[in-house]
């Protein structure tokens, strides 16, 4: 995985990949680019200083091979791009101006790989001449023009045979070579061309290269590359059953736990903050960057890195609301049982821990047809036996073969390392041509499954608990029918068509690649290589595949869905009914027994706010009316007991109901379609409280209603309100 | 579907307000029985019970949630603020997240009859409804102001507590004032040993179908909360227990997705969470500055590396770092790069048969989904055609879904959960779908490889381990979590319980900890199986280890004696201790990781051994006391030597 690579990349920038051909839009050199450039960003990516490449390009105007070989006798146009190195981002910015098409075609590409092979040399020979230990690797992109001088070719081949050993693989990629493989053949080839193909073809062979077509490589750059982790042990133990301490007849077996799944997360985006010296002390401060190589959080020159600063209050006990800093050194650590805290003394951290021993033990086993497959709740992990040992191996092998034909899985406790909390795993059976293995997968302790109660889906029960066979919550035997068609119709258990035209699964999970990892890796090597373009492209095409349908499988189904959607007769609940009056008292919800409470009381016409039962008592003033005086008045009774709630609140005491009682007003006078009403008296407020107008310094409020969102009403959330979106969002801001 | 996700700026947390009716019937005492599952609780003391097992639990489960019980139809009034409007009502923990105090004080009314006694006094005249409703009202009113979910869980046993319509009336609209603030009532009702609890006479004016918190959620089944009543086998505590337990955590929907079965065939459903993995609360700071410990809430902001500036969270920007360098995108970008998967949904690409489904494959918890009418009427019968479908085909769905806005797109299995009682006729699992995430092929891991493919389970030995596997089935052959409560959690709480409480800490006992396996059975029901399996497999890892030495002078091999435990010896004569465990050729290798001599020699002979890592290689040497330093080509080289010294 993490070997050392050194890899030099020899490009032909001579006159002729300028041109256009084959009915391409791009020229030869922007089309061989697509694929260099997705290479190098690749490898960029991963970070690594171990992974350097080079550039070399020839048919170049110039000449320009360094200090690298003495005499530049017989290398002329040919220029080294970049030294082997670990290739950072300006050094990419360097490169892409350097990639032109020259105006000439004079250079030779076996001059090219013999500056390459020298690159690889001085690079990977240790101090005292030795070869270390790299992976060394030259990739040729070139159209197959200009002359080359054959002379040495035995030569060079013997070179990266021997010398190299076999590690050494030459790409030699040609732009519209000939690839009968891939069914690709240029007409009309230039007899020039045809013969420098067929010498390279020559070559490759030789020195066990590979010999491809441009086209195939590009190709392939659509499908996603995956990384190769290194297996790490997460146990190394043994897997008992009884216990060895008391019981003679027990079993132990030796083994290890490598990751079988392990979700790909991928790059997070770091916080940084614009800088606001850009004129004065920037000099200085990316100089000082500049001069500290590899410093985690370098920022390019118009960002900071941000750094966090805690503050650690208390609740004050002489004043209830208020909160007190408190210093550092007066902290130690704790926990929290209900609202007491518990200080547990760095001596005593280990009294609340559980003491176990690393192992991992057997329960007992379960029947794998009754066992629920919703249960498992983690990723899972290979369990083989240990390396190297025989014993452990056959043990193994016998366990997880008796397990699969007695249909079973066992239960096992397994404990990682010395006091670690103990969990409880399903040990499952795989056995496939190269992998026998036990899968572990932990399950549910009793306090992790929720109860929650759902009605039944296959009856509906009265109040009285009698059964009803037919209601619109049921399916019809027709839609039964329908929906037992559909599924069978788009089953894609053998969909896909496998090397041999024989059926095979459709979407299996070695086809699907994860889109948010790629489309993120994608648009950074995108915006690194395109640093000015404003429009983001579309996410590749392979990202979204699965994320629908096969569209021929749905017009095979095309008539089963048509039957289903009929018998399935699902209806959009319309938004809600415009225009106000139509919500009142009568639509109300009713108690169980549906009395109508209203009704009980005389169908009052107003209703008196009372600020000791605020919002039931706005609640039902405002459905009591549809006057819109009346709405209003219950608008500024409910403002004026926000403002007492907020001017009598000692510290926070009173934000809490303050703010209970502005979302409901909020939602209430939206949902009226008022949201006048609730915009003038939230600028009013916001007003009061910046301005200290309710009983002191309230803009500890103003975060809080900022915080919770209950700013303006605007045009997107109702539409009879005059504020735009942005008005609403500058509302917001201070 | 935005509108209500814009809405629920709510503190997402639970109050629960217990209020327990003490009246001389709620206080009487069973008659006294000699049968040890005889009732020995009054109704009000279950009720308490069932209160300081539910405050224990939900310091667990929900350590931000609050909690509070009030008494009422006391002879005293008191609500701990000097106000006595509120005649018979006794607040006897206020509604806050619970402190080691409240514990202590309701622990000690529980165990303490004469403390009971003196405070459950009922008063010469029944607390009135209406009153209780409307203390109710301002504790949650000033206590829990903004929480998303707030319940009143309420305790009695008379079905009829008001005397004149005008009494009635104002418990009704109290009731219906409760409501319009968004509380719900839960009645747990209990039933008179000669007269039965009818809820049509008073109470079904009083609740409401749906609760006002969360109005899309699947409506609850109020009715279906059962009468408790004694004598009925199981004691009115366990009842109660299991009436309240189920209703303990409010259900909250993790999402409301459209859920696409068809191009143009969209029904609504909700997601929850029904398995999640319950954690204790992490260490935190506490202030010991004073005399009491108290606890530290911390605020963070940001400071400009450059400048030590303050700076607000605005002016953050994100960038991700390549090259050593950083790439940035506006924040409107960055919105674009992650919603350009499209809305949130849950789209069926297709079916496929269940077994394309292999536990290996999982990387996550399942979700729970049900239909909800809200979004589309009709989705319920869909929803349901669907789920029972798939139950008979034995079939799955595969899926796109999106979460939320913002979350990544995973491709996710959909498969029925079928419902199930337990033998009380309570429903133990739901009906409805499971979303199953399932990997990329980013996700998925290589197995390392074994050098040893030769080695082989043979019939003979599968047959005999099969025999031990079968002697020691689960009860029913299933796995039921019910069974097994976490012990590290359970022994983290009794600790902190304890030192919380100023208590003597609790010794452990290997009867905490319920995933220890039962020694004694497996020895009793497996013992001679496994001593059998135990001899073939000698012979026949013998058997496959020669093979692979072949020419070399292995048929020499003799295993040594294996270093057995001393205080073995002393139990038993005849040594039985299964021996796939590594055959131990040195005394050095006790943790029983070590590579025997043979293996090595195996290894050696197939030229497989400069493939050993340097630790494994000094591992060996180091368990046979050879020198352990130099290079790998050195360490390969005295590892030889000692194999040839030895013969092998």
């Amino acid at each position: 995985m993490a070997t050392k690579e050194a890899t030099v990349y020899i490009l032909d920038l001579g006159r002729s990949m300028g041109e256009k051909r084959n009915g391409r839009s791009q020229t030869n050199l922007e089309w061989a680019l697509e694929y260099v450039w997705d290479k190098i960003m690749t490898t960029v990516a991963t970070g690594r200083k171990t992974a350097m490449m080079g550039v070399v390009g020839y048919r170049t105007d110039e000449t320009d091979v360094g200090a690298l070989i003495e005499e530049s006798d017989g290398y002329s146009n040919i220029t080294i791009l970049s030294l082997l190195k670990q290739f950072l981002l300006v050094d990419i910015r360097d490169l892409h101006v350097k990639l032109r098409p020259s105006s000439t075609d004079d250079g030779d590409v076996l001059s090219a790989l013999a500056v390459a092979i020298q690159m690889i040399d001085t690079t990977t020979t240790g101090k005292t001449g030795n070869k270390l230990k790299f992976d060394r690797k030259i990739n040729i992109i070139s159209d197959g023009y200009g002359f080359m001088d054959t002379a040495d070719l035995d030569a060079i081949a013997e070179k990266l045979k021997e010398d190299e050993v076999e590690l050494n693989i030459l790409q030699v990629l040609g732009v519209d070579f000939d690839d009968p493989e891939f069914g690709f053949k240029e007409e009309d080839k230039d007899p020039e061309k045809e013969q420098n193909e067929s010498v390279l073809k020559d070559f490759a062979e030789k020195c066990n290269g590979n010999f491809a077509t441009l086209a195939e490589a590009i190709s392939q750059l659509e499908i996603p590359r995956t990384k190769n982790t290194r297996p790490v042990p997460s146990y190394k133990g043994t897997l008992t059953l009884g216990n060895t301490d008391i019981y003679h007849a027990t079993l132990t077996i030796d083994i290890e736990r490598y990751p079988c799944t392990m979700i790909a997360k991928p790059p997070t985006a770091s916080q940084f903050v614009v800088r606001t010296d850009l004129s004065g002390a920037a000099g200085a401060s990316t100089q000082s960057s500049a001069t500290i190589p590899g410093e985690d959080h370098r920022a390019d020159g118009q960002l900071a890195a941000v750094k966090s600063q805690r503050v650690y209050q208390i609740e004050d006990t002489d004043h209830p609301g208020m909160k007190t800093n408190v210093e550092m050194e007066d902290l130690e650590r704790g926990f929290e049982y209900g609202r007491t805290a518990v200080h547990i003394s760095e001596s005593d951290a280990n009294v609340v821990k559980l003491e176990t021993h690393p192992c991992l033990e057997l329960i007992g086993f379960v029947q794998d047809e009754k066992f629920e497959r919703f249960l498992p709740m983690s990723r899972t992990n290979y369990i083989i036996g240990q390396k190297t040992n025989t014993s452990a191996i056959l043990a193994l092998s016998v366990f997880v073969h008796a397990l699969y034909e007695a249909g079973c899985y066992a239960l096992a406790r397994l404990v990682t390392k010395e006091n670690k909390a103990p969990i409880l795993v399903l040990l499952v059976p795989r056995i496939e041509p190269n992998l026998e293995c036990l899968i572990d997968v932990e399950l549910p302790f009793a306090e992790d499954i929720r109860h929650y109660k759902f009605p039944p889906l296959d009856k509906k029960l009265t109040i009285s608990g009698k059964i009803i066979a037919e209601h619109r919550d049921l399916p019809t035997p027709d839609l039964m029918s329908a929906m037992s068609r559909y599924v069978h119709d788009m089953d894609i258990s053998e969909y896909a068509r496998g090397d041999d035209d024989e059926p095979s699964e459709y979407m299996k999970f070695e086809d699907t690649y994860s889109p948010l990892l790629h489309r993120i890796n994608h648009i950074i090597r995108w915006r690194a290589t395109n640093p000015t373009s404003s429009e983001l492209p579309p996410p590749p095409q392979i990202l979204t595949k699965y994320s629908a349908p096969p569209p021929d499988l749905l017009d095979a189904a095309q008539d089963t869905i048509s039957q289903l959607k009929a018998a399935a007769s699902v209806k959009k609940v319309p938004p809600k009914q415009k225009g106000r009056g139509k919500r009142t008292l009568r639509d109300r919800e009713k108690p169980l027994s549906g009395l109508d409470v209203d009704a009980l009381l005389g169908n009052p016409k107003r209703v008196k706010i009372d600020s000791a039962n605020l919002i039931p008592t706005f609640k039902q003033a405002l459905a009591a009316t549809d006057d819109l005086s009346a709405i209003q008045a219950a608008a500024d009774d409910m403002g004026a007991n926000i403002r007492s709630l907020i001017r009598n609140s000692v510290g926070e005491s009173g934000y809490g109901r303050a703010l209970e009682a502005m979302r409901v007003m909020r939602e209430e006078i939206t949902e009226l379609e008022e949201p006048d009403i609730w915009n003038g008296f939230v600028r009013a407020l916001k007003g009061e409280l910046l301005g200290g107008k309710l009983g002191g310094d309230r803009r500890e409020m103003w975060w809080k209603v900022r915080g919770s969102r209950y700013g303006l009403v605007d045009r997107k959330r109702c539409f009879a309100s005059e504020v735009s979106e942005e008005e609403a969002a500058e509302f917001y801001k201070a | 579907m935005l509108l209500t996700l814009l809405s629920n700026y709510k503190t997402i947390k639970d109050a629960v307000l217990f209020a327990i009716d003490v009246s001389p019937s709620m206080l009487q005492r069973p008659p006294e029985s000699d049968d040890r599952k005889a009732e020995r609780d009054s109704p009000t003391s279950a009720a308490l019970k069932c209160a300081y097992q539910l405050m224990q639990q939900r310091i667990i489960s929900n350590p931000n949630d609050m909690m509070g019980i009030l008494l009422f139809g006391t002879e005293k009034t008191d609500l701990k603020d000097g106000d006595n409007t509120f005649a018979h009502c006794y607040l006897l923990s206020d509604l806050d997240v619970p402190s080691a105090h409240d514990v202590k004080q309701l622990r000690s009314l529980v165990e303490n009859d004469e403390e009971a006694a003196e405070l459950l006094q009922p008063a010469d005249e029944p607390a009135s409804i209406a009153t209780v409703l409307f203390c109710a009202n301002q504790i949650f009113t000033t206590k829990a102001p903004n929480f998303s979910s707030r319940r009143l869980f309420l305790v009695t046993d008379n079905d009829n507590p008001t005397k004149t319509k005008q009494d009635k009336d104002t418990a009704i609209t109290r009731a219906r004032d409760l409501y319009d603030l968004g509380c719900t009532i839960d009645l747990f009702p209990i039933s008179k040993p000669d007269h039965g609890f009818d809820r049509t006479r008073f109470y079904d004016d009083l609740v409401y179908p749906s609760s006002p918190s969360d109005p899309d959620a699947p409506v609850s089944m109020p009715s279906t909360t059962k009468i408790a009543k004694s004598g009925d086998g199981i004691s009115l505590l366990q009842q109660l227990i299991s009436s309240i337990n189920s209703k303990a955590t409010p259900r909250r929907a993790l999402f409301s997705l459209p859920f696409e079965i068809a191009p143009d065939l969209k029904i609504g459903v909700k997601g929850f969470i029904m398995i999640k993995r319950q954690e204790h609360v992490k260490s935190c700071y506490v202030w010991v500055g004073g005399e009491k410990v108290q606890i530290v809430t911390s605020s963070t902001s940001h400071l400009a590396d450059d400048t030590a500036r303050v700076v607000e969270k605005v002016e953050l920007r994100k960038a991700y770092k390549f090259g050593g360098d950083t790439i940035t995108f506006t924040p409107e970008e960055f919105v674009q790069i992650r919603q350009c998967f499209g809305d949130p949904v849950i789209r069926i690409v297709g079916f496929k048969s269940i077994s394309l489904l292999p536990i290996w494959a999982n990387t996550g918890k399942a979700t729970f989904i049900y239909p909800s009418e809200s979004d589309y009427v009709g989705s319920t019968r869909v929803f349901s055609a669907l789920q029972q479908t798939l139950i008979k085909t034995k079939k799955m769905a595969v899926a796109w879904f999106i979460a939320r806005r913002n979350a990544a797109p995973v491709i996710t299995a959909i498969i029925p959960g079928e419902e199930r009682y337990d033998e009380n006729g309570e429903q133990v699992m739901p009906p409805g779908l499971w979303l199953i995430p399932l990997p990329f092929a980013d996700d998925i891991r290589q197995c390392p490889e074994h050098p040893d493919k030769d080695i082989k389970a043979t019939d003979q030995l599968t047959d005999m381990m099969r025999k031990v596997i079968e002697q020691l089935q689960l009860p029913k052959g299933i796995y039921d979590p019910a069974k097994y409560p976490n012990p590290d959690l359970q022994w983290f709480y009794r600790i902190l319980q304890a030192m919380a409480l100023e208590e003597e800490v609790p010794e452990f006992s290997t009867s905490d900890d319920k995933t220890l396996p039962k020694y004694r059975q497996i020895n009793k029901r497996a013992a001679e199986y496994v001593i059998e399996l135990e001899e073939a497999f000698d012979a026949e890892h013998k058997r496959q280890v020669r093979g692979q030495l072949q020419s070399s002078a292995s048929s020499s091999v003799k295993p040594k004696k294996r270093a057995m435990p001393s205080e073995a010896d002393d139990v038993k004569p005849v040594k039985l201790l299964k021996r796939i465990k590594t055959e131990q050729q040195s005394q050095a290798t006790v943790d029983g990781q070590g590579v025997t001599d043979e293996d090595m020699a195996g290894l050696n002979d197939r030229g497989l051994i400069s493939k050993q890592s340097v630790a494994a290689l000094k591992d060996f040497l180091k368990a046979r006391k050879q020198p352990v330093a130099g290079k790998k080509i050195e360490l390969i080289e005295r590892v030889q030597e000692y194999l040839e010294a030895k013969g092998l």
